[in-house]
């Protein structure tokens, strides 16, 4: 069934969004990541234009988030403190990142930036992801045991000035490495049109030492508040949130989120994360290609906006 | 003298008869407006129309040929070539077209080159490649000729998008005087005034022409939505959010495992 969307201003098959919303959804409730990562890429390869694809996806990871962020609010399993903190700093990333979407859309070089940082990003997690992953299951072959935290570890972001005490997460420590994370999380996250978790939670726990149980509902919090900002930012200065094309893609996400996280509970998390990383790298590769790759067509057409239609 | 006299209302009478404008077109549209809902997909609008000739034209052996052109609203248009830095592909090179027909078809009874020559083609603006194509100031060059190659490439690339296109032969005669076509309008077409021309060629001159115009528009919902989004950004943005939490929340409440 065709639909036509109104902002994209092209019809598309709406069980074709739907299907696509509801595997990434489903990915992302097996892997407890928002999806966005690869929503976006599969929309702009369908025909969505860049520009609208990244501010729909955007919409799309509030809802996917949102869902899940309920869960574990009933769990109690949210540093709400903590989770304040990130999103005051991630809506001032999410300015920024909005600013420099639209700065880079007029320089024609959007698409460029796009695809530059999905390969880095991509690349660097998936290949951390990978690389942990791997060991763990060879330890967990072994016998041995998986390495645990211990209390008293510290890293060089423990010793910085302007301590804060955050004692869901029986933390202590300095605000400045918490508010650099918000705010790049939140500006790649509304350049890219991803919720950045596979970013935020390892960063939460290798570099801050949150608590594991602690950080999946605390980077679910973070992702809906700055999402959403991003999401009313989009509108307001680019103008290309599809509100259709949004919703349905939400409601394929949500649904297919809710299948992912009960196959989820059946698979080993090494095993869990080894999938994820191939499959983040195998996104970043594809970015890769098309960067370097001889394109077939040389020329693209930008229509400039302010225009007269 | 009788010869002269017979010279003269000779001149007088060929005289009267030379300017071909004797020719009227009568066009009727299918469709003065085409709205754009939820299931549009696109449409056809046939052009129909009949050639009236007075009685002083005499009857000529030569048939006519007829060009039906469709032009969409003026657009400024980046048109961006890609090269390769540090082993990078990326955007370098642009040109900016200004007012440039965002749609542009064209359906003729006949292929173009055999309907006219190439000067009336051009003075009329007929055809994609005789379209003036003014650039940017910045730019430096005023137009951009058909051999330009960021304009080939722009022609091409809107010819993959369907939004130009031409078909020779598109235009049928059903009887001597009378013509149809039908013009694809496909379902991306930007929304706005279109311009509907038809020209009538003998011999390759032109005899006549004639103007009209279809209006492509969002109705109901599409309309709203768009005019929410551009004029009232916040507030959509606002109900957006709105909209994807309550999905989140109805789905959390549906599928909870209690």
């Amino acid at each position: 069934m065709q639909i036509y969307l109104p902002i994209a201003e092209l019809p598309v098959n709406m069980f074709i969004i739907f299907g696509m919303g509801g595997a990434v959804g489903f990915l992302s409730g097996l892997f407890g990541v928002g999806g966005g990562f690869l929503l976006t890429p599969l929309l702009i390869f369908s025909g969505i234009p860049p520009a609208v694809a990244v501010a729909s996806t955007t919409a799309q990871v509030v809802a996917s988030s949102a869902s899940a962020a309920i869960t574990f609010w009933r769990r109690r399993m949210i540093d709400m403190k903590l989770a304040g903190v990130l999103v005051a700093s991630g809506v001032v990333g999410s300015s920024l990142g909005v600013g420099i979407f639209s700065l880079l859309r007029r320089w024609g070089q959007l698409d460029l930036v796009i695809a530059i940082c999905y390969v880095t990003f991509l690349g660097l997690v998936g290949g951390l992801m990978l690389t942990e992953s791997i060991r763990a299951m060879i330890n967990a072959r072994r016998g041995r045991p998986a390495p645990l935290r211990k209390p008293g570890q510290h890293n060089w972001a423990h010793g910085l000035p302007f301590k804060v005490r955050f004692q869901r997460s029986k933390l202590y420590i300095s605000v400045i490495p918490i508010i650099a994370i918000g705010v790049g999380i939140g500006a790649l996250g509304s350049l890219l049109g991803i919720g950045g978790g596979f970013i935020l939670v390892p960063a939460l726990i290798y570099l801050l030492r949150v608590p594991t149980n602690i950080v999946i509902g605390t980077s679910l919090i973070q992702m809906t508040g700055t999402m959403a900002v991003a999401t009313v930012l989009q509108s307001t200065s680019n103008h290309t949130v599809d509100g259709v094309l949004a919703l349905i893609l939400m409601v394929g996400g949500v649904i297919g989120a809710q299948f992912g996280t009960r196959v989820g509970a059946f698979v080993r998390g090494d095993q869990l994360r080894a999938m994820l990383a191939l499959l983040v790298l195998a996104v970043g590769a594809r970015f890769f290609v098309d960067l370097v790759h001889t394109p077939a067509e040389l020329f693209s057409l930008a229509t400039l906006t302010g225009d007269t239609r | 003298m009788r010869r002269l006299a017979l010279l003269l209302s000779l001149a007088a009478l060929c005289l009267g008869l030379s300017p071909a404008r004797a020719e009227k077109l009568i066009v009727a549209l299918s469709a003065e407006e085409v709205r754009i809902t939820s299931n549009f997909t696109g449409t056809s609008i046939t052009v129909f129309g009949a050639i009236e000739r007075d009685a002083a034209t005499v009857s000529r052996a030569e048939f006519y040929d007829v060009v039906v052109a469709i032009k969409g609203p003026p657009e400024t248009v980046v048109t961006r070539q890609k090269a390769r830095f540090l082993g990078i592909w990326l955007n370098s090179a642009s040109r900016t077209f200004v007012n440039i027909p965002s749609f542009y078809a064209l359906n003729s009874s006949r292929p173009l080159s055999e309907v006219s020559t190439p000067q009336i083609l051009k003075r009329f603006q007929i055809g994609a490649d005789n379209l003036v194509f003014p650039v940017s100031a910045d730019d430096g060059a005023e137009t951009a000729n058909a051999d330009d190659e960021f304009r080939k490439a722009f022609v091409r690339l809107k010819q993959q998008d369907g939004l130009f296109r031409s078909e020779a032969y598109g235009v049928t005669f059903p009887g001597t005087e009378i013509f149809q076509t039908a013009m694809r309008i496909p379902a991306n077409v930007p929304v706005g005034r279109y311009v509907v021309t038809v020209y009538l060629f003998r011999d390759g001159a032109l005899l006549a022409t004639d103007q009209s115009e279809i209006r492509i528009a969002k109705m109901g919902f599409e309309q709203f939505t768009f005019d929410l989004a551009h004029n009232q950004g916040l507030l959509y943005g606002v109900l957006c959010v709105i909209l994807a939490i309550f999905t989140g929340w109805l789905a959390g409440v549906i599928f909870r495992k209690d």
